[in-house]
Formats: structure tokens, sequence, C-alpha cells
């Protein structure tokens, strides 16, 4: 009965808990998912992780390859990451070339990388001009459940963290590359940035914030995706972004920025217990 | 393939027939209609061959192009099949209608086609990991009656038997890099050893028998076919009688199923069966021919006919 | 030229040369066996014992994990998992036909199979679906078509996506088995449970739900003329009948029904952990509704408690 009347009402329905201050899945606005973390399940690629934050399933794998930097900045290597939103995820996305959601969610992520400083590029070079390492990140939606930003953010770190590079030795005079596998050298992360997204739902007197949204809060909330994302990096504040969405009061900001930073030290804690119990084994 | 209409009445009667192994135009179930096979028909191109089998014709050309092998087969050449169904065939294919059939087609030759016992690629090597020859096979669709997997593999065959692949005069090796020089003249080549190409057979499940060339009309008739690819005896296919062989054995190179329906294992046993019987007795037919007409070539001068009667 | 090399010189950041040179590289690195002779990689497939790489016998198929309800969002959906290779299916509800403008009397199934780009030992181009992925998904919709009741959803298409996590060999079987389960999952209207499982032949040896290496291995050429060659079978169970049979490679006749005989056994062996599976989510959820059940008659029973105390409480105002 309740599903139908979803399916009819689906503005009505949600207003109907929102107004009881609780939302459709039990939670207080300001309570966020489960987070689960699971290292190394993918041996064909170097290092992988498998996030999930409630339903919101996002996979990480890293393949490593060498290349030559380039002319301009000859001691940098390459991150490059990928973020595919597949149509198996949702019924909103369709086969074909990346829909501009799956873009704009690829340039969040990667901006958060690059801007935390968490790897140094010059790390990845190896040989100056000549070899460098190209370290490829391909994030894979699952299931797509809402806050897919912070599933990505929480896969991609996991597995930096969890990345071994391998000993290279290359020789001048012949050009010849020797890729030693059995060697690996853990890379150098600095800090572990963490992003939180936040749904703002439009209701008299106030707007009400909505942390960890799910899909069906997002729709419900306009916008394509979650509205306001923040980034904290070990205790630093590393970003904000705002996309759509109602208006956010000042206070509201504030208060989003505490609870950010609040679920950011968990969702830390929870990536240091995994990586730490992998290593036990 | 295109809109033949049937009564229940005469599916009722093309499948009791089926049963008691009787087909509306007196064959058996391994029986072919009969063809027309012409070859070199494409000047420009290395190789060619037209068939005609009843209502299907089919023309194929072969073009040679010099490559780089692949890293992890240094010593194999490679051949790549391209399949175009063209408008004239049946109005369906207009556009992007018949993309779905050419890409099945094609890779259906290409599995045929991958295994060494199948076509062996090494003949294809120039150069060991440097360079080596890469056959593009063309197969245009020019009017469909049903039954092209069968075609196709036989026009296929026909053409690359009477493929010629200039003659590599010298091999200069220039500071690592490979310098050719291809002979200039049209008649020194060599030939490709074929023998052993596969044949792609349709058995078309009609109650609970197989039927090898289905018409159209029983085409109809039946919602599942079989399509077993048998690679070819090299005896054929020799013009030295007196060459010593070996014993031959056919061999499946592919095998794969067609159709919305679904088959009992005895079924598919006696189909694989009935199509290699069938595969063996067209080879031995198509062998004879293109030998046959590769001799006249040689001793008479040929009068050039077009290829539209 | 396949894989990140070529991405890599599109985008200007290395030479053609360079891009020749990093595949070799990338072929190093991963120890690849293209640079060992025939001999060595066959033996390599052995362990001391005579038995394969990762412990099996020669007839013995991988352990299968599967679970249903994977993915929250799809109407119906899967995950596989055998041992390496990982699949997940999603099934989702009709939908209109795209690019179809006629009526058609039967419903369509659209099927997509991707593989991740980190699932095999060479990267692959993101959102171009190659030759094996576009062949994957043809063979895919085959085997499903005599599986699943078209005629009831006319007009309409039914679309099942399959994602390869990680391949390790096999992955049609796989996809199939996983899309018949995501079907089924998704209460699609089907004929029967559909299982799949593949067979690698090389000599007189029968590798069953071969790994990657030993699929490579029988599609490659030996020197001899040996049987060499794969053979994917799907099998609808109850109605005993074969859905799609596929063979590549080069197999004589005697060689392909004995492998027959063996992959009818294992399609059969699969069938009873997916019924399982299917009866437990049933369970579930009829556990479930009992639950909502009486949780909604315990409300409606607190509700008339406090209807009688309105209407009493009304009638004593009003006297």
């Amino acid at each position: 009965m309740a599903e139908i009347f979803k399916h009819i009402y689906p503005s009505k329905y949600f207003n109907d808990y929102i107004s009881r201050n609780v939302r459709p899945d039990g939670r207080k606005f300001d309570e966020h998912r489960d987070v689960k973390v699971n290292i190394n399940a993918i041996t064909s690629a170097d290092a992988s992780a498998a996030v999930k934050c409630g339903n919101s399933t996002v996979v990480c794998g890293i393949k490593l390859e060498l290349a030559k930097p380039k002319a301009e900045e000859p001691d940098t290597g390459f991150l490059i990451s990928n973020v595919e939103l597949l149509p198996l995820c949702s019924s909103k996305f369709r086969p074909g070339p990346p829909s501009d959601h799956a873009q704009v969610i690829n340039n969040i992520v990667s901006d958060i990388v690059m801007n935390s400083k968490c790897i140094d590029l010059k790390d990845l070079c190896l040989v100056h001009d000549k070899l460098a390492w190209v370290v490829y990140c391909d994030l894979v939606c699952l299931d797509y459940d809402g806050s897919i930003v912070d599933a990505c953010i929480v896969a991609i770190m996991t597995s930096l963290k969890t990345l071994l590079l391998p000993s290279v030795s290359f020789d001048a005079e012949t050009e010849e590359v020797k890729v030693d596998t059995s060697a690996r050298l853990p890379l150098k992360i600095h800090g572990l940035p963490v992003a939180t997204s936040f749904g703002i739902y439009e209701h008299i007197p106030r707007n009400i914030v909505l942390a960890d949204p799910s899909a069906y809060e997002e729709e419900m909330c306009g916008g394509v995706g979650a509205n306001l994302i923040v980034c904290w990096n070990k205790g630093l504040f590393c970003g904000i972004q705002k996309f759509g969405g109602s208006n956010l009061s000042t206070e509201d900001e504030k208060r989003t920025l505490v609870l950010a930073k609040e679920i950011s030290k968990l969702v830390e804690g929870v990536i240091e217990t995994c990586i730490k119990n992998d290593k036990v084994k | 393939m295109a809109g033949v209409l049937l009564s229940r009445t005469e599916k009722v009667f093309i499948i009791d027939g089926v049963k008691d192994e009787y087909r509306s135009d007196g064959r058996s179930t391994i029986d072919y209609r009969p063809m027309e096979l012409e070859t070199n028909v494409v000047s420009h191109a290395s190789g060619s061959a037209r068939l005609r089998l009843a209502n299907t014709d089919i023309l194929v050309g072969i073009k040679t192009e010099i490559d780089v092998p692949k890293p992890d087969k240094p010593a194999l050449g490679k051949i790549d099949f391209f399949v175009d169904c063209s408008a004239n065939a049946t109005p369906e294919f207009e556009g992007r209608g018949g993309e779905q059939l050419a890409n099945s087609i094609s890779n259906m030759m290409q599995r045929a086609y991958q295994s060494p016992q199948a076509f062996d690629l090494k003949q294809l090597c120039i150069f060991e990991g440097k360079q080596c020859w890469k056959l593009y096979v063309d197969i245009l669709i020019l009017e469909c009656g049903g039954n092209l997997c069968d075609a196709v593999s036989l026009a296929v065959k026909a053409a690359l038997f009477n493929t010629k692949i200039p003659f590599v005069k010298a091999a200069l090796m220039d500071g690592g890099n490979i310098d050719l020089q291809l002979s200039d003249d049209p008649y020194d080549s060599k030939l490709l050893d074929v023998g052993s190409a596969p044949l792609l057979v349709t058995l078309c499940k009609i109650g609970n028998k197989c039927v090898v060339d289905p018409t159209a009309e029983e085409e109809k008739c039946s919602s599942v076919s079989l399509i077993v690819g048998v690679t070819g005896n090299r005896k054929y296919y020799s013009d030295d009688d007196t060459e010593e062989l070996p014993a031959f054995q056919p061999k499946c190179s592919a095998i794969s199923m067609h159709g919305p329906g679904s088959i009992t294992t005895t079924t598919l046993r006696n189909a694989i069966n009935q199509g290699i019987i069938a595969a063996v007795c067209l080879d031995e037919a198509l062998g004879k021919t293109v030998v046959r007409e590769r001799r006249d070539i040689e001793k008479f001068k040929r009068h050039s006919y077009g290829f539209l009667k | 030229m396949e894989g990140r090399p070529r991405a890599l010189l599109e985008r200007g950041l290395c030479s053609a040369v360079d891009a020749q040179w990093l595949m070799m590289m990338m072929m190093m690195m991963e120890g690849r066996d293209c640079l060992k002779s025939y001999d060595e990689v066959y033996s390599g497939l052995f362990d001391e014992k005579g038995h394969r790489k990762d412990g099996r016998e020669m007839k013995e198929a991988r352990a299968m994990y599967a679970r249903g309800n994977f993915v929250s969002q799809a109407k119906g959906s899967s995950y596989i998992e055998m041992n390496k290779t990982k699949v997940v299916c999603s099934v989702f509800a009709p939908r209109e036909i795209s690019h179809q403008n006629e009526f058609s009397t039967v419903g369509q199934l659209f099927c997509e199979v991707k593989f991740a780009p980190f699932s095999c030992h060479l990267q692959r181009q993101p959102h171009v679906p190659d030759a094996e992925e576009k062949a994957l998904s043809v063979a895919l919709r085959k085997a499903l078509e005599p599986t699943v009741c078209c005629h009831l959803f006319a007009n309409f298409q039914i679309d099942i996506f399959v994602y390869i996590l990680e391949n390790d060999g096999a992955c049609l079987a796989a996809a199939i088995t996983a899309a018949g389960l995501a079907l089924a999952n998704g209460a699609v209207p089907m004929y029967d449970i559909i299982t799949a499982s593949s067979i690698a032949i090389i000599g007189d040896k029968m590798f069953i739900d071969p790994t990657e290496r030993e699929e490579h291995l029988a599609l490659s050429s030996p020197e001899t003329k040996q049987n060499h060659g794969v053979i994917t079978m799907s099998r609808m169970h109850g109605l005993k009948q074969i859905a799609d049979f596929r063979q590549i490679g080069s197999l004589d006749v005697d060689c392909i029904l004995k492998a027959t005989d063996i992959l009818e056994e294992e399609c059969n062996k699969i069938v009873p952990k997916i019924q399982m599976i299917l009866v437990r989510y049933i369970n579930n959820g009829i556990i479930q509704q009992k639950k909502l059940a009486e949780a909604a008659k315990e409300r409606e029973a607190a509700l008339k408690i406090k209807m009688k105390e309105w209407s009493s409480s009304i009638i004593k105002i009003s006297d």
C-alpha cells in the first residue's frame, strides 16, 4: 500500500515523513548510513577496494602502467581517475558514452584527490624525463543509492593506501626497463580526505538539511545528486561545493561543517581498522 | 528471410514430410541445392569468388596488405572478415537493419578460422616479429534467399583458393627496419594452402529432425538451427595426386546455435554427425570444382564474362 | 594495438614508437605467457601432484557463491563469484523498445556485457564496447531467448546488464547463470531455470570450468594436430533442453560428444544452488509480509480502541 502511495504522490509521501521529524528509512536528519569497506577483493587489479554506504556500492580498481612524462613537466607522474556510472546501477543511466552527471562526479572526485595533495605526483616519477608511473583509478558504481561522491572518495583513498608499487630498474644506455613485481613498496599518502554529502529540502519555515541522502531523498530535494558536499582532511577543512537544491542559511552551513567533521573522523577510523586487519592477516 | 507467408496446413505438410525424410523438392536431408561458382571476378582484388546457391548470391573479395604482427603472436599473419548486407538483398537491410546479421556472420567466420588446424596463419608471415600479411576478406550479400552462412563459407574458401600473394623479393635489414621489395610481375605470386579451411553447414531443426540447406519455406517452420563448421580435407585441393597426405579426420572448428528455440542433447548429437557428413560431401565437390577451374585456366585462354549475367 | 597505450597515443601523451614499447613493457610486467613457449605454459598449468594450478581435479568445477538482490535499484539482480571470476547482473522492468516504430508481437531482450577496466591483464578502454564485449552480449542474448516468455510482454524490452568485475575464465558461463538468477529474482516470466558451464580441451585432457590461462592456452596453437578448444553450454534443467551451445577451436566428434555429457552433469549440479537461493528469498519475503500484516493489525486494533474512547467521550459531551 505504502509503495503505491510512494509511486503516485512521491512529494506528499516524503513531506509526511519530514514533517514528523523523521526520514522514510527511519533515520534522523543528521544521521548517516553505515559504511562498510573491503580491500584487495579484485586480484587482477594492483589494488582494489569495495565500499558500501548503506546501499550505494562503489568498487575501485587501480592499474599501473609506465609512460614517458610530459615534456613540460618532466618529473611528474600521472594519476588518472575515472568514475563509471553503469546502466546496471540504476534505471536513470542508459548504456552509451558517459552522461553529464558521470562526468561531473568524475571532476569532483579528481578535484578532491588532487587539491587535498594527498599524493605528490613527483613521487610517481622514476627517471627524470624518461619514465614515470601512470596510476589509473577506475571507480565503478554498482548500486546508485545517493551520496555517491562519499563512497567514491572512500574507495579511492582506501585503494591508494593499500597500493604497492613494484620496483623498477632502468638502464640509461640501453633504455631497457626491468620491472620486479615481487619487491613492492607502498605509495606515500599524506592525509586522508573524506567527503560528506548533504541534501537540502525546501520546507516552511526553514529548509532542512539531510545528511547522507539516499537516491529518493536526493530526487525530492531537487538538483542532480547531492546538493552540498563538504570535505575534511584529517581535521583540516578541505573543500565545500554546493549544487542546486534549496537555499542554505549560515547557521545551517556551520552545522553541516561540524557534522561533516565528526563523520569524517568515524570514516577515517573505519578505513584505518580495515587496512590494519588486512595487514594482520 | 524475406516475407514468406505460410498457412498452418502448409507448415504441417512440411513438418510431417521431414519426419518421414521427404522434402518438398525431393532432396534428402543432407542434400544441397545446385550451386554456381565463379572465381576471379573482381580484377583488382587479390582473390575473389561469386557463389549462387538457389536464391542466395554472395560476392567475396580478398585484399592483402602488409602489417605488423601481434606482439604475442609474432610468427602469425592476420585475417579479418567483414560482412556487408547490402540493401539490394532485402529491404529489411536498409540503413543499419542488416548490422546484427552481418555481425553474427562475421563473428561465426572469425571463430571458424581461429584454429591453426583450420587455417594456418604461419603461411602469411614474412619476417617474424616485424612484417606479416593481413588478409581482408570482404563479403557482400547481394541477394538473400536463406542459408547465408553456408554460402558465405563456400564463397570465402573458393576466393581464398585463388588468392595470389605477391612474392617478397628481397628483405634488407636497415638499422632495425625492414625494407621490402615486392615483385612487379603479377604472375609471380604464391598461392595459399586452404585445403583445411572450414565450411559452415546450417542444420535447421524441423519437428524432431534436422535438414541441411533449408529453403525459405522450411526456415519458417523451424525455431532453431545449428551451425557447424567442419575443417576441410586437403586432398581435394591439391594438384598432386601422388602426394602422400596423412589420413584425414574431419574436425569441428566452430559450433553455434541460432534462433529463439532450444534443442535436446540427442538432437545435438545427431545434428553434429549429420553436419559432418554433409560438409565432407560438400568439401569434395567444391575441391574438385576449383581444382578443375584452375587447371582449365592454366591450359586455355579464358573468355571474360561479366558477373551480372 | 589495444588498451591504454592507444589511449595515451590518441591523447598525444606519447609517440607511436613509445606506445609499442609500452605494450611490451606491460606484458613483461605481468610476466606474460606470450614470451614463453607453448610447452612451458602447458606445464605451468599443473603443479607437482598433477592437479591443476589452483588445486582442483580435472573434473572439478570451482565453488560458486551466488546471491540475489544485490543491486537495490534494479528490479532483479544477482552476484556470482567463482573463485576469482566475479560477475554482477541486474535486470530492469519492461521498458519501451528503443529505436523502433512498428509494433512487435513478442517482447525483446536487450543484453549488454561489459568488462571492468581492471578486470583483465591488459587494460580496456571504457565506454567503447570492443569486439569481445559485443560478441559476449550477442551470445548472452541467444542463450536467454529460449528461456524468457517473450510473448507475455509484447512490444516491450527487458534490459539485462552484466558487469564482469574480475575475469578469470568461464565468464560467458558465469554471465548466463547470473542473468538467469537475476531474471528469476526480478519476477520476469520464464520457462525454466537456466545454468551454464564451460570446458576447455587441450589434447586428451578436459579442464572443467577453466581459468583464464587454461582457456587462453586452449585457444592458441599447438604444434601437433591434437584437439584444442573451448565449449560453453547453457541448459534448461526442467525441460532438459540445451539453450545455447558454443564451440570454438578444433575438436573431433567423439571429443565433442563426451564433453557434452560432462557439461550436462555440470549444469545440473548448479541448479539446486540457484533453486535454494530463490526459495530463500521467497521465504524471507513471506516472513516479512507476515510481520507487516501483524504490525498493521496491532495498529488497527489500537486505532479502534481510540475511536471507541472518542466516540464515547463525544456522547458524554453531547449528553
